[in-house]
């Protein structure tokens, strides 16, 4: 047997190889079940007895000598091999990206959608009602007779008589303590309808109504939950004062500013240089109110307030004008 | 309402600026809009007093005075004819600047020097009067600046004054609110009114009263022999800052006290009234009317008449008669000064649709115990402006009331407020408006609300009172004694707002349009009269054709807003909505339905430099509909469509539980041609309440299984008769063990070729090759056995 023409062999092999490609082939032409180093160990069962045990020992060394050797290759071609590929897989990578698809929901809906969740997080709970209303839930109920000058305040779509399209969501007030024995807690969003338009009104808008009516409810806890909610919804420092004010169903009632998002309270266009811009009407329910849906009003004592969704969002978002939310123009849609 | 600082200081005493006051009335409930600074448009006029007049010697039209500047006397060359000695008068001292700019120089007229200028209030920027020189109240301190002596300087507070304070409707009623804030009791003007002894009223007219309900207090007064003139400057000015324009001395007279006192008042000229007697009554029959802005009104059964002896001369509260106006020549005036139930002044005015500042007020109530001052001041101003001679006495009818008295508790108040006012800060309140305290026990008080208090009928209206003068800001911010906890949302909301989310996800903008359309949209989408969506909600008064129905679906909306876009650039949208639609129904009230409608029309995007996009077709409109129904957990299967604005060969019902839940599909190229778009756009709609019974949201875990899973495509030649959708539903139902069919290919060449990858799932044990293959099989033969469908080899 000659471990010296097999050392040759071997040498000769290893020495040629240049690439990751001559290592794969030395591997299979030395190591491989047909390779060389088979083909000796094969033939050891043919010599003596005597020399097999210096032989195999002879062989072994030189594969493993030759395993160690092909690894070293192996990791050093390897890695160029590697280098080759990364090299030759450049792009621009300035080149621009491709976006999946990703819609927005209305700037409308998800500031709706964020009042509902403060207010539902402070015990309300989400009341409907229809948007085609009776005359009479939309005022008589709420303490507004026929020849109140509060109607002045307000311009109605007409149905027909006795039918209105409701000019605000304050009627689920009524519906649902109609329905429903006192503690009442709810908020009742929607649309609301008015003839009017122009920079700033639109014929549609929106609103959130809230009411909540149980045994001593207080003038102190309107105060409380809506600074809860202005401190939520707008940040915690924002400044908020309740300021005397004027509606048919709450007695006393007050309306809510918060210090002007825009100039800081130093005056500007939006806050009338007031440095307050008006976002909520509220007050204490009025007995009439009461009266009229059958609550006893020795008993219990509630608050009420609303507030435009409108409004809310352009305060939020810096938008100038109220149209815009009815344009649907996407340029405007896709910014929020 | 606009409130001049100056004359509301008449009233009190204001000892802070006008903002800091107006800050505080907003508090209390009198918002301040605005306060708007007056600025005279002239520098450096100061007022003169002429203490001597002397001839010019060399010009017949003008004359030399001398004119004491307070520090100077000053030599004034001047060519008006209404000044005299004793004078105070408008003095511009060289160097002031007057109206337009102009610099009043030292000069020599005629060889006599002139410091100076006397001005008219042309000259001034005052008013268009050049008639004379301004000549001024003799109060008016010689030496100081005219701006500020004759109230020129001014701020002047814009106030929102709340529906039910008509008590605020002037100068005093303001100022009886800051007097409350301030600590002080607002004045009534004074004055002292000097009547002839000879005349009396009594003797010139009598008056009667028909119905005390309608008018339970009329008041008459006369002044006779007056000459009508321009009203002075003082009382002009201040009309005019209140937003009215001056007349003349009477009229003027009558606007004044209306705005002084809240008070409207209305002069008769005396000799137009026939019979020379004054009747107040209803009319009991329609009969038309001529009020003095020349319309024709029609009145009715229930309006207040004021007659004379032959019939109407002013429609009571709202507006006098052309035929018994103040003219130019009026000598004698009958001056009415009446409190007429504010329930009948609305309705009239509601009616005939006429307001005035009159009716404004009596429509909110004024105060019926200020009557009798009203008419005595306005009497002794026509006399002061006007001269001619006050007549003794007035005619009047008064059907009084008992005042209305009301007891509060004081447990009601703190309890309401959820405050501790202590009790004697809250009987200071009370006194501080007027509301007087009969008696005061353990518990409470007992009160007595003034007239001029319409606005107070029972113990919440207290409680108002005294929260807004303790101050909003002292009442603490508390969180309520019911227990908060948060609140779930309804499976009906939570179901909205996934199909929200999904749409989002999906790459879909979310619009709001407005509620309405018009009959045109429902023309334009091709419906039919005996359709659903035909029978639409008119609105009596629209805001616009465009918006006269409330819609009864939603697509119209949507293509309004595609075509919107496109007219601006864009090509490629992708829109849904939630809205309501609305329909009629017989008799009774219209019904509402909520409806989901989503639209794409162009590709995905214009372009990406490595992929090319192609046109949206059905299959990304459907894809869009599966997936929604597969976040919401419901089946639904298609079915041909008869709708007339979809393409009936690419569009289809959507079917829920065998039920038409809405529809989907290519809209017709007319359809869209109406809404000027040309490009191709598919669409779907949603009745939103049929799904939602059906939707299921929760989620359920299934162990994920632990044994490989086995595919196998398969190919057929189907013909295009058969619905290759049905035929994944038939190899599905082969076996529980497949769990995955799609369609990876489909071409035609002679036939069509559709290729199926199926994934067999076993959750027991690992398949067979012959458990699989006997399934292959089974699929092969059944798709087979349908006349049309071939195996391809």
């Amino acid at each position: 047997m000659d471990i010296g023409a097999l050392q040759k062999r071997v040498d000769k092999e290893l020495s040629s190889i240049k690439t990751i490609d001559d290592v794969r082939k030395a591997k299979v032409s030395l190591l491989g079940r047909k390779g060389i180093f088979s083909e000796y160990i094969e033939n050891i069962k043919l010599l003596d007895k005597g020399e097999r045990k210096g032989a195999g020992q002879a062989i072994n060394a030189l594969k493993l000598h030759t395993e160690s050797k092909l690894r070293e290759f192996e990791d050093f071609y390897g890695e160029e091999e590697k280098k080759k590929r990364e090299a030759a897989s450049r792009i621009d990578i300035t080149m621009p990206g491709k976006m999946p698809l990703a819609g927005k929901r209305h700037p409308l809906t998800q500031t709706l959608d964020e009042m509902i969740r403060i207010f539902t997080s402070l015990g309300f709970s989400v009341a409907e009602g229809p948007d085609i209303e009776l005359e009479y839930y939309n005022f008589e109920a709420l303490n507004i007779p026929a020849d109140h000058p509060a109607r002045d305040m307000q311009d109605t779509f007409y149905i027909k008589d006795g039918i209105v399209l409701r000019t605000h969501t304050s009627p689920v007030q009524i519906r649902v303590m109609e329905t429903q024995l006192p503690p009442v807690k709810i908020i009742a969003p929607g649309t609301v309808y008015r003839c009017d338009n122009d920079i700033s009104h639109t014929p549609m808008f929106h609103q959130v109504e809230g009411l909540m009516v149980d045994k001593n409810v207080r003038f102190s806890d309107l105060k409380g939950i809506l600074s809860m909610f202005v401190q939520d919804m707008f940040g915690k420092d924002t400044p908020l004062r309740f300021r005397p004010s004027y509606f048919p169903f709450t007695e006393p009632s007050a309306e809510v500013d918060i210090g002007c998002v825009i100039c800081g309270g130093t005056g500007c266009r939006v806050c009338k240089d007031t440095g307050w811009i008006e976002i909520i009407g509220s007050g204490m329910v009025h007995p009439q109110v009461f009266r009229n849906v059958g609550y006893d009003q020795e008993e219990i004592t509630g608050f009420a307030f609303g507030m435009g969704v409108e409004r809310i969002a352009m305060i939020r978002y810096g938008i100038d004008d109220i149209r815009q939310f009815y344009y649907n123009d996407i340029r405007f849609l896709s910014q929020f | 309402m606009k409130v001049p600082f100056e004359w509301l200081s008449e009233f009190v005493v204001i000892d802070m600026y006008p903002q800091d006051l107006a800050a505080k009335l907003t508090m209390c409930g009198l918002e301040v809009e605005g306060t708007e600074e007056q600025v005279p448009s002239f520098e450096g006029v100061v007022v003169g007093k002429v203490i001597g007049i002397d001839k010019h010697p060399d010009a017949e039209n003008l004359v030399l005075c001398m004119v004491d500047a307070g520090m100077e006397i000053l030599p004034i060359v001047c060519g008006a004819k209404n000044v005299a000695v004793g004078d105070k008068v408008a003095l511009a001292t060289v160097g002031a600047k007057l109206k337009d700019g102009l610099v009043v120089e030292k000069k020599k007229v005629r060889g006599i020097e002139s410091l100076g200028m006397l001005c008219s209030e042309r000259e001034l920027g005052l008013s268009d009067d050049h008639s004379g020189i301004f000549i001024l109240p003799e109060e008016c301190k010689a030496g100081h600046w005219l701006h500020e002596e004759a109230f020129i300087n001014d701020v002047i507070l814009d106030i929102n004054i709340p529906p039910n304070r008509g008590d605020c409707l002037s100068m005093y009623g303001i100022a009886r609110e800051v007097g409350s804030i301030l600590g002080q009791r607002a004045k009534t003007p004074i004055f002292s009114l000097e009547t002839d002894t000879q005349q009396k009223v009594k003797d010139h007219i009598s008056l009667k009263v028909l119905d005390a309900d309608a008018c339970p207090r009329y008041v008459l007064r006369m002044i006779s022999g007056i000459s009508i003139g321009t009203s002075p400057f003082w009382m002009r000015n201040r009309l005019i800052k209140c937003g009215m324009r001056p007349i003349n001395t009477i009229v003027d007279v009558t606007n004044y006290v209306m705005l002084e006192l809240g008070q409207p008042l209305h002069a008769f000229d005396y000799h137009r009234i026939r019979g020379k007697r004054i009747e107040v009554r209803l009319a009991d029959k329609e009969t038309a009317f001529r009020t003095l802005d020349g319309q024709e009104q029609k009145l009715r059964e229930g309006d207040i008449l004021i007659c004379d002896g032959e019939g109407p001369v002013a429609l009571a509260g709202i507006m006098g008669g052309e035929n018994s106006e103040i003219s130019g020549t009026t000598e004698d005036v009958a001056l009415e000064s009446a409190y007429f139930n504010p329930l009948y002044i609305r309705k009239t005015t509601r009616r005939l649709g006429i307001k005035s500042e009159a009716s404004l007020r009596f429509e909110k109530g004024i105060d019926i115990d200020n009557v009798g001052l009203a008419a005595e001041r306005a009497i002794f101003l026509m006399n002061q402006l006007s001269g001619g001679t006050v007549m003794k006495g007035e005619r009047e009818v008064h059907t009084k009331k008992e005042l209305k008295t009301m007891f509060i508790t004081y447990s009601h108040i703190n309890g309401l407020l959820g405050t501790h006012i202590p009790q004697e800060d809250i009987t200071k309140i009370l006194r501080s408006i007027d509301i007087h305290i009969k008696k005061e026990s353990e518990e409470g008080l007992l009160t007595t609300i003034p007239n001029f208090r319409h606005d107070i009928n029972e113990p919440a209206d207290i409680v108002e009172e005294i929260s807004r003068l303790y101050g909003y800001d002292r009442i603490p911010a508390t969180r309520p004694v019911s227990a908060l906890s948060g609140q779930k949302r309804s499976p009906r909301e939570v179901s909205l707002n996934a199909a929200k989310e999904f749409f989002k996800g999906a790459g879909f903008f979310e619009l709001i349009n407005f509620a309405f359309f018009s009959e045109k949209d429902v023309e334009n989408f091709l419906v039919l009269p005996a359709d659903e969506r035909a029978s639409f909600v008119p609105i009596v008064n629209p805001i616009s054709r465009e918006y006269a129905v409330m819609r009864t679906f939603i697509a119209p909306g949507m293509l309004k807003a595609i075509a919107y876009n496109i007219n601006r650039g864009a090509k490629n949208l992708r829109f849904f909505e939630k809205g309501k639609a609305f329909f009629l129904s017989g008799e009774g009230k219209p019904y509402e339905r909520t409806a989901f409608c989503f639209a794409m029309t162009g590709r995905e995007a214009e372009f990406f430099w490595r992929d090319k996009y192609s046109d949206y077709d059905f299959f990304d409109v459907k894809g869009i509909m599966e997936g929604l129904m597969g976040v919401l957990g419901v089946t639904f299967s298609l079915r041909k469509t008869a709708e007339p604005f979809l393409n009936p060969q690419r569009g289809a019902d959507i079917l829920v539980d065998g039920v038409q839940a809405g529809w989907i599909g290519e809209l017709r190229e007319e359809v869209l041609k109406s809404y000027e778009i040309e490009q191709s756009t598919y669409c779907a709609e949603l009745q939103f309440d049929i799904i939602l019974q059906k939707v299921k949201l929760e989620a359920r875990y299934r162990p994920i299984p632990r044994f490989p899973q086995v595919t196998r495509d398969f190919s057929f030649f189907i013909d295009d008769t058969v619905p290759v959708g049905v035929l994944t539903d038939k190899i599905r139902g082969v076996s529980p063990l497949i769990t995955s069919v799609g369609i990876f290919d489909m071409f035609s060449k002679e036939k069509k070729s559709v290729s199926f990858r199926v994934i067999f799932q076993s959750y027991e044990d690992t398949l067979t090759d012959e458990e699989v293959n006997r399934l292959q099989e089974t699929i092969i033969k059944e798709l087979t056995n349908i006349n049309g469908i071939s195996l391809r080899a």
